[in-house]
């Protein structure tokens, strides 16, 4: 077993802790032994570096340095958005000693220990997507997904800026479609699989938000997707539960089953309901299911 | 053999190239092969002047400096934006490659890949480019002299060269095409950030228009494209915290950003439910209950209370009132220097990679080792 910092961040505690449940059951599967850290907070989403940029370093530094002290080698994170802040402030404490220092002292007077720079954060999607993890997974989706058409949709912040994500390349990620191969399913390719799903503005710009939306679902949809599959909570959340709207606005009804990158493998696994929660999406993954019971 | 034998043999290479041709004044559209022989150390635009003096004096394509500087040959190369002058082709002719070349992306096409720049200049102009007067002169009469640390938050911004790859990739541009987009914000922020500008205020007021900051889907295609490290996407980011720092903060997006930072200092966590109300006032979101009802059907709406709080969260307060006497507040924060500016190997430790050394749109070739080049004498 491979021990792992886990931070799961604020949606799988919260509004998608179907994420949560399933990382937890395939874990020990994958060869994972999570140590969930308790004393952390959210990595501000990208909003906090946008408010208030130094205090956002200043709160992935500490997550950073709770994640080192548990004395593991790697932090697991779930969710494109808080491996994009968590790697973007390790980068720069691990590139510049004079900022290390700054924020050492800063975290000195507040209780937290120093941070030295030597944890990875690594999103559970690269720990399964090859080595170790990836024949273990093989071996784990032994039920299969009887060649069913699997959409992957990467999203944008597991992939760009590739100088700080760096695991695959940017424009022809393989990982996502790896997996789905694993667990027997066929990978469907579409161009928007690597855009925006439009989270990020969903609140404040939800035309401009719902326009990004549209493609990679309606791409997925016409290239015969039985489902998409995503590593993003942010992602998951908008696809799914948003998908409403676009019915609302375009008129095009698409059913799209979507799933985190966890529950896909949970069902190639043989995970029952209790360990996938599929009764907390908001478009049904039924259809889905049905065509495997066939 | 000779020396010139190993020079005319080795070093020249076959090429091939599909360009979507297009004229718009029929509407005529294909998809068109090219092959012709070329040095191996050709870039994408030494290809294109080939064809055209060679094969076909039709292609329109714009160039000028053929180094780096001008802006004028953006297009996109398998469907990304690339500066054709900064291009290698080795890599990929030798791979048997043949690369699909078209116009930028979110730009009307005039004729091949020649976009209509007009919309990317109107709102490069928008911006209003040039320092405003206004601050206070020295009372010596003598220079301002202004810090490394000041000008170093606007030296990203200051090496653009307006050649538009980054809004030839814009998502939210492509979903609302009167977005200000990366390269006028970053433009913009190049003047916020400049302390002999005399109009900081009125310019975040006007980039904190509907189109403006708060647009910005965060896809972060701006930064991966630019071929000159600009990094428009931190540059927004730059626009957003000086705007709040500032009290600008009436956009939804500013309200939304604000709320991430009131949840971390109470519960650590994202107050999730409570973030639509703060984010679109409440009237919106009681419009929106019918939508959040659905939503709460599947437990996407946790209940506020009691909260969720993180061990310790008093950390995190404490933290931000540390920092706040620190003198890095605004734009400041965002880590700048040449440490930040220092361009990274693709292949960083969060995994090996699967795929061979290519050449990467956008993004500098495989360097290779002058002695090491094939062909070259021994």
């Amino acid at each position: 077993m491979r021990r792992v910092a886990y931070y799961k961040g604020c949606l799988a505690s919260l509004s998608a802790k179907e994420l949560d449940i399933s990382t937890r059951a395939l874990a020990p599967k994958v060869g994972l032994e999570l140590e969930e850290l308790e004393a952390v907070t959210c990595c501000g989403a990208g909003d906090i570096h946008e408010a208030e940029p130094d205090y956002y370093l200043h709160l992935n530094a500490r997550i950073l340095a709770h994640g080192e002290a548990t004395g593991a080698d790697t932090l697991m994170t779930v969710c494109n958005v808080c491996t994009l802040n968590l790697r973007q402030a390790n980068w720069q404490l691990q590139k510049d000693e004079a900022l290390l220092e700054r924020v050492n002292a800063n975290l000195d007077a507040v209780g937290v220990p120093p941070y030295t720079g030597s944890i990875e954060v690594k999103h559970l999607l690269w720990l399964i997507a090859e080595g170790e993890g990836y024949e273990l997974l093989k071996a784990a989706a032994h039920k299969g997904l009887k060649g069913l058409k699997i959409a992957p949709f990467y999203g944008c912040q597991i992939l760009r800026p590739s100088k700080i994500l760096g695991f695959e390349h940017p424009d022809r990620p393989w990982s996502l479609e790896a997996i789905i191969e694993a667990c027997g399913g066929e990978p469907v390719d579409y161009p928007a699989k690597i855009k925006c799903c439009g989270f990020p503005i969903i609140q404040a710009r939800e035309e401009t938000a719902l326009g990004e939306l549209i493609q990679p679902i309606e791409q997925a949809y016409e290239a015969g997707a039985d489902a998409m599959v995503t590593p993003c909570p942010l992602c998951h959340l908008s696809l799914d539960a948003w998908q409403s709207k676009l019915k609302k606005t375009t008129g095009r009804d698409f059913r799209m089953p979507i799933l985190h990158l966890s529950q896909l493998i949970g069902v190639a696994a043989g995970f029952d309901e209790s360990e996938l929660l599929f009764k907390r999406h908001v478009v049904p993954v039924g259809p889905m299911l049905d065509k495997l019971q066939v | 053999m000779t020396e010139a034998a190993i020079h005319t043999e080795a070093q020249t290479m076959e090429v091939a190239l599909k360009i979507w041709r297009f004229n718009s004044e029929t509407g005529e559209r294909e998809l068109r092969r090219y092959e012709v022989e070329a040095p191996e150390w050709v870039t994408l635009l030494d290809v294109l002047d080939i064809i055209k003096d060679r094969v076909d004096g039709t292609l329109a394509y714009r160039k000028s400096c053929r180094m780096m500087i001008c802006g004028s040959c953006g297009m996109r190369m398998d469907g990304a934006a690339v500066l054709a002058c900064k291009t290698r082709m080795y890599e990929l002719a030798s791979a048997g490659q043949v690369p699909v070349i078209s116009a930028m992306g979110n730009l009307p096409i005039i004729k091949d890949l020649v976009v209509d720049m007009q919309p990317f200049w109107d709102k490069f102009n928008a911006m209003k480019p040039y320092l405003q007067p206004g601050y206070v002169e020295p009372p010596d009469g003598k220079e301002h002299l202004i810090s490394q640390e000041r000008m170093n938050v606007i030296h990203k911004e200051s090496l653009c060269i307006n050649c538009g790859c980054c809004v030839s990739e814009c998502n939210s541009m492509e979903a609302d095409p009167d977005f200000l987009g990366p390269q006028a914000l970053a433009k913009g922020m190049r003047f916020v950030g400049d302390p002999r500008d005399g109009a900081k205020i009125e310019r975040l007021e006007a980039y904190n228009s509907e189109h403006g900051i708060w647009d910005c889907t965060r896809c972060y295609f701006c930064t991966e494209r630019c071929p000159k490290g600009v990094d428009p996407r931190d540059a927004i980011a730059k626009l957003g915290a000086e705007s709040i720092k500032e009290g600008i903060d009436r956009d939804m997006g500013a309200k939304h950003a604000k709320w991430f930072v009131k949840s971390t200092e109470t519960t650590g966590w994202l107050r999730e439910t409570e973030l639509v109300p703060k984010t679109q006032g409440v009237v919106s979101a009681i419009k929106e209950m019918k939508f959040a009802m659905s939503l709460a059907r599947r437990g996407k709406v946790p209940l506020p209370v009691p909260p969720h709080v993180a061990e310790e969260v008093g950390q995190a307060r404490a933290l931000r009132d540390i920092i706040a006497g620190q003198g890095r507040d605004g734009a400041l924060g965002i880590v700048q220097g040449e440490r930040a500016l220092g361009r990274i190997e693709h292949t960083d430790s969060g995994g090996a990679r699967r795929d061979a050394p290519e050449v990467t749109p956008g993004e500098e070739p495989v360097q290779r080792d002058i002695g090491e080049q094939p062909g070259a004498p021994s």
